[in-house]
């Protein structure tokens, strides 16, 4: 598993944003191996564009990213990516295997079809989540946990040493909110990963996550999140009394 | 039956409606899953104007028809994924005005309106031997890569962030596949016409939707249905002397109508 010091994800300096308009502003943090990280802030505060360069879809303009220790193009085959959600056009008979199976597509390549490895692996990645029983049926009859959940057994059919979500957990209730995130943490434990996920659910978040980073285009705090939640830096990134903040709604 | 199979362009007419028929199943469960029936839409009213240059520039419409219609797609796949319009707002300008474009050209050569008719509605017996090769070729062609990129342009259709993190060339399989619309349209249209040529880009694959329980069953049921509209619309056609592209469109929508009425109930949510 290589060095266990050197960080999961480290942003340097790092700038990036859309045609000449800035979003990310000198960012700079460092995410230690086997840690969650939650990633908070505003909307439009730069934490999908984050994931976006994490991810090798957006070229920062200025600064430098490193996953694992390698610049992004070169680690994305250890990453796994759960979206907000998948919107399937109705009646189309996608089914949650097909769903799974596509986080083994990246390292196949084009022209090859998914074998038993794959199928193999698409099948432990949903009984880690607990959908096993699940497996044939269409992925848009799934409710919205579950879909969720299949979205994360994509990523792990991968085998990633890197997750990163963003805002998994946008219209689940606080229920469901609660066991995905404890589902999540119990799968970092059991499959040594890293996690970071953009998020507006502070007070489930800060429950488990072992680091916040509040951002609203630069970084404005990092560390544990009692000591980011209670620092002056959320009234500066956050538009809004810290009360509605940790009440996780309006945010 | 055995009669009507004996002619040499009813056989023509059999491989070429089979051959764009299979192609444009396979291409319509893409079509479907992006969201792209208008694209298809938009792309064969394109083809009027491409035809139209051709006739009145004096060179091959299916040529003329093939480069303006590729060239109009990626027009709309280029405005698209630039994301300052949608891609449904670029179709909705490029396809009147390429229409548009075909009319005004069709008033300077009245003689050619004929011709230009027989591109709106098509007429599949009137295949001739030296375009069933080509198309034999093109259709191959298509099928191919599309097998070839087939699991990538489904990553894409559900979810083009993620299939992109993971190495799938997005842009160039959006631009192939607007391409790959644009030739089937093309070379379609001799066999429908401009005017139904969409239809076979949907109804089959949207008949296989509505049977199927996973995507290989949709795959095979769109497949099977459009083979059997052209088979069943040659026949009703060759029967009671009904136009030969209607004929097909009519008979995949009678099997898309008892599919989804057949069909009712079993993507209910349980």
């Amino acid at each position: 598993m290589g060095d266990r010091s050197v960080p999961a994800l480290e942003a340097d300096d790092l700038s990036a944003g859309y045609r000449g308009s800035t979003v990310l502003d000198h960012v700079s943090f460092v995410v230690p191996q086997g840690a969650f990280a939650a990633l908070i802030g505003p909307n439009g505060a730069g934490k999908s564009t984050l994931l976006r360069v994490l991810l090798g879809l957006v070229k920062p303009t200025s600064g430098s990213v490193r996953v694992f220790g390698e610049p992004v193009g070169a680690a994305t085959g250890g990453i796994g990516y759960v979206p907000q959600r998948v919107v399937i056009p109705r009646g189309f008979p996608i089914t949650v295997l097909d769903i799974v199976l596509m986080g083994r597509y990246g390292a196949l390549g084009p022209g090859r079809r998914p074998g038993r490895a794959d199928e193999t692996a698409a099948r432990e990645a949903l009984a880690s989540v607990q959908l096993a029983d699940q497996i044939g049926r269409r992925f848009q009859d799934l409710s919205g946990g579950q879909q969720q959940r299949a979205l994360i057994a994509r990523a792990l059919a991968g085998h990633p040493r890197l997750l990163l979500l963003d805002e998994p957990t946008a219209g689940l209730d606080t229920a469901a909110r609660a066991r995905f995130y404890a589902l999540v943490c119990e799968l970092r434990h059991a499959r040594d990963m890293t996690l970071l996920s953009a998020t507006h659910d502070l007070d489930v978040v800060s429950d488990h996550a072992d680091q916040l980073i509040l951002l609203n285009r630069t970084v404005h705090a990092v560390g544990e999140p009692s000591r980011v939640l209670e620092s002056a830096a959320v009234g500066a990134a956050y538009p809004m009394p810290l009360g509605h903040v940790h009440g996780g709604e309006g945010v | 039956m055995t009669e009507f199979l004996s002619y040499a362009f009813v056989q023509r007419a059999l491989i070429s409606g089979v051959l764009l028929g299979v192609t444009c199943a396979v291409l319509g469960v893409f079509v479907l899953l992006r969201r792209m029936a208008f694209v298809g839409v938009g792309l064969s009213h394109a083809a009027l104007g491409g035809v139209a240059v051709g006739v009145v520039l004096g060179v091959s419409p299916l040529l003329a028809g093939a480069l303006f219609t590729s060239g109009v797609a990626w027009l709309i796949g280029w405005m698209g994924g630039r994301g300052e319009v949608s891609e449904d707002t670029a179709i909705g300008v490029f396809f009147p005005t390429a229409m548009a474009l075909g009319v005004i050209l069709m008033s300077f050569s009245p003689d050619y309106r004929q011709d230009l008719l027989g591109y709106l509605f098509g007429n599949i017996l009137s295949v001739r031997s030296a375009e069933v090769l080509p198309l034999v070729g093109f259709c191959a062609t298509a099928l191919g890569l599309l097998a070839y990129w087939f699991k990538e342009l489904l990553f894409m259709g559900v979810d083009e962030e993620a299939a992109r993190a993971a190495g799938v060339p997005v842009t160039m399989l959006r631009y192939l596949l607007l391409t790959l619309i644009a030739l089937t349209i093309v070379a379609a249209m001799r066999l429908v016409g401009i005017v139904l040529v969409s239809a076979f880009l949907v109804i089959p694959a949207a008949t296989g939707q509505a049977l199927a329980r996973s995507l290989h069953g949709m795959l095979a049921v769109s497949v099977a249905s459009a083979v059997a509209a052209v088979l069943g619309g040659l026949w009703l056609s060759w029967t009671w002397d009904l136009p030969s592209g209607a004929a097909i469109v009519m008979m995949s929508a009678l099997m898309f109508f008892v599919a989804v009425v057949s069909g009712r109930g079993r993507g209910v949510p349980a």
